[in-house]
């Protein structure tokens, strides 16, 4: 619903999955003047409601050696709303957190690759990842208590065929770090979409009862029937454009995303319209349109 | 209870939101000292509490006062734990008379005495002189079930007095403040201008249960804004009016009234505003009465919901009204309500949208709940509303939202209004 436009400050990723990327290049860090450039242009540009919005990308900014004067910068060229996407560690070290929010960073989110220590530092490549992401978690959270800033912490769950399992485990980890919402990103194409329902929808259920959201990304309509509210394509009006010949002519077409990037036409051809399609895509069609 | 030689002493319970104090018992409390009939009969004392306490320690705290006569303010959200409290008071002390009185209990006054045998009667509607009257027929030795306005038991029957009219001439009920009843809090007071709402919207019982406008006079409202915009503890206040700006000459009189407080820096907070009559115009006298922050709607945007809640909307006015209020440096709540009749989840999205989308300073969001009296209690079977019987009578389904949507859209726009609010 908000717009958060996506300003790189590298080349290279911040965490993921070393089993569906085992080949992770070394980051390579923009100098802070490049970054902030880009920022102002976002700023001088922004048209995308309350704002101006914008997601630090990339690799783990908390490794580029500029950040403080990147998030100072950023709030001088008068972004509302700054936020920061890390793998949470840097935040359980002393002052980091505290320094992050007083430099004006309200907005962090953490990548959770599973719920559990097994899952999360297996796929992240190394021990201790998931204990320090959510002994940063739980000490952002802290911080934003102390210090009374209005600021939240969301996780990011990056769905593949490693993790699908312990989907409800990681929302539940996230609920347990005080996370605000949780994002479900399905980045793996090759998904057995079918079989991955089940736990996507327990996950979104596990967010619902203990009042954290959960948003799923990258999952047409039709895997998820009766779960319409929680994707990407409803909440964040996002897709429309959905590719063409990979899933079944559709009334959802105009509102929907599709599948993850990379699904193929057999993965999808198991999804027919889901039942009140039609009925659906003009409510989707309404919510977008706002008021009337 | 039978003729008495001593003073009944008169306890007044509030069960108030933290940081807040109830204008409603200092209304009641106001009103009975200043009868003559009272003077002398009747002693009194107001226990505001919050809503939060353990009912049992509530309970302790008014046992230790003895009261003959208990009377509670009871509303929707409190009323759970004061029906808690009167459990445990008539068990204790059974000759204390309990009387409830407030919106929550006023329109179902036989139901809440059938179900809650502690309860000896129900004050119906405005209550200040209802509540003198049955503390003077409690006093001398009168009949509780004739007085006008009052629901009670008469042996084994519940019978209730012809309903009471509203009072004329609002100013023959004293101030709290002025009488010193009440002393303003900081943050926590509340002044009223005038009873009833211009509006009728279905779930809401302001406009249906307190009828046409009736206001204060003018001179009162300048002497209670003077009492407690003039005291030295008081930095921020407010108004309980459902609509501050009623009419351009009233809200250019407030302005006149309440700008010199405004410029040695008190200011009033979380004003309810009908938004779509701001214009510069307007938005420069809220300014000018010292109005930091508005509350406003649209509670839906949704066509059906607004026809189904007798309620009007137009997204230009609305969203130039917020524009104007902002430029004026005025922050705008802007209020939805989740599970309303003719709203489906993504009715309900679209108003979340729409309301973000005007960058109002706040968006906040709250469950509908189906209150007596309303118009959207009468028409529940009509409109197919499920809703909790039990307080706060939160909605359950409607024929156009599940339950499980329902909660998804509350989780939902928590979750939306968090992240709007966390900016720099």
């Amino acid at each position: 619903m908000l717009v958060f436009e996506r300003v790189a400050i590298g080349s290279g990723h911040g965490i993921r999955c070393t089993r569906c990327h085992p080949d992770n290049e070394s980051p390579v860090y923009h100098p802070a003047a490049q970054v902030l450039a880009a920022v102002q242009a976002v700023v001088d540009t922004w048209h995308g409601g309350p704002g101006p919005n914008v997601t630090l990308t990339g690799p783990e900014p908390f490794a580029h050696p500029e950040l403080p004067g990147m998030v100072a910068g950023a709030i001088d060229a008068g972004v509302h709303r700054l936020r920061l996407e890390v793998d949470g560690g840097a935040f359980a070290r002393p002052g980091n957190a505290e320094g992050a929010l007083g430099a004006g960073v309200r907005h962090v989110q953490v990548t959770l690759l599973g719920g559990t220590e097994g899952v999360h530092d297996a796929l992240a490549g190394g021990p201790g990842a998931f204990d320090a992401a959510t002994t940063g978690m739980a000490a952002l959270d802290d911080a934003i208590r102390t210090a009374g800033v209005a600021a939240i912490v969301t996780v990011l769950v990056p769905v593949c065929r490693h993790n699908v399992a312990d989907l409800p485990a990681a929302v539940g980890a996230a609920v347990q770090a005080g996370a605000a919402s949780v994002l479900l990103r399905l980045e793996d194409g090759g998904i057995d979409l079918e079989a991955a329902a089940p736990w996507i929808t327990a996950a979104c259920d596990t967010g619902v009862v203990n009042g954290v959201w959960v948003e799923v990304e990258g999952v047409p309509f039709c895997v998820l029937p009766a779960y319409d509210l929680h994707l990407a394509s409803t909440v964040r009006a996002t897709g429309g454009a959905k590719p063409a010949a990979v899933c079944h002519a559709c009334p959802l077409d105009r509102v929907c995303s599709g599948g993850p990037e990379g699904a193929s036409a057999e993965t999808m051809s198991a999804f027919a319209p889901p039942a009140g399609a039609e009925r659906l895509a003009q409510a989707v069609s309404r919510s977008r349109g706002g008021a009337r | 209870m039978t003729d008495r030689t001593r003073p009944l002493h008169v306890a007044l319970l509030a069960l108030n939101s933290s940081g807040y104090q109830s204008l409603a018992l200092g209304y009641l409390r106001a009103y009975a000292q200043a009868d003559d009939r009272l003077k002398g009969k009747a002693a009194f004392t107001t226990l505001d509490l919050t809503v939060d306490l353990d009912p049992w320690w509530v309970a302790w705290r008014v046992l230790g006062m003895e009261p003959d006569v208990l009377g509670i303010s009871v509303t929707c959200w409190n009323a759970r734990a004061v029906y808690e409290v009167c459990r445990i008071v008539a068990e204790v002390r059974p000759e204390t008379v309990i009387v409830l009185g407030g919106p929550e209990v006023g329109p179902i006054a036989e139901d809440v005495l059938r179900e809650r045998p502690a309860v000896h009667a129900v004050v119906r509607g405005e209550g200040e002189r209802t509540f003198a009257e049955l503390l003077h027929a409690f006093a001398s030795g009168g009949k509780a079930w004739r007085v006008d306005g009052v629901t009670t038991r008469k042996l084994d029957e519940i019978v209730s007095a012809p309903d009471r009219a509203l009072i004329e001439n609002l100013d023959v009920v004293p101030s709290p403040y002025l009488t010193g009843v009440m002393s303003p809090i900081e943050g926590g007071a509340y002044l009223e201008t005038y009873r009833g709402c211009p509006h009728r919207c279905g779930y809401c019982f302001e406009g249906k249960g307190y009828g046409r406008i009736r206001s204060f006079s003018h001179e009162r409202i300048a002497a209670e804004i003077a009492a407690v915009a003039g005291a030295p503890q008081i930095r921020t206040f407010s108004f309980i009016d459902p609509v501050f700006n009623l009419t351009g000459e009233r809200l250019t009189w407030l302005a006149d009234t309440l700008e010199p407080y405004a410029a040695s820096g008190v200011r009033l907070h979380t004003i309810e505003v009908d938004i779509e009559r701001i214009d510069e115009a307007a938005a420069r006298e809220l300014k000018r009465a010292g109005v930091a922050s508005v509350e406003t709607g649209p509670q839906t945007t949704g066509e059906a919901a607004l026809s189904a809640c007798r309620r009007t909307f137009d997204a230009e006015r609305f969203a130039d009204g917020v524009a104007a209020c902002r430029r004026a440096g005025i922050s705008v709540e802007c209020d939805l309500i989740v599970g309303l009749p003719g709203d489906d989840a993504h009715s309900f999205l679209a108003g979340l949208r729409f309301a973000i989308g005007l960058d109002p300073g706040i968006v906040q969001s709250s469950t509908l709940h189906v209150l007596p009296g309303t118009d959207l209690w009468m028409r529940a079977p009509e409109l197919g509303l499920s809703f909790d019987p039990e307080p706060p009578h939160e909605i359950i389904a409607t024929p156009d939202v599940g339950y499980r949507d329902l909660r998804r859209a509350e989780v939902l726009a928590v979750s939306v209004q968090a992240a709007y609010r966390a900016r720099v």
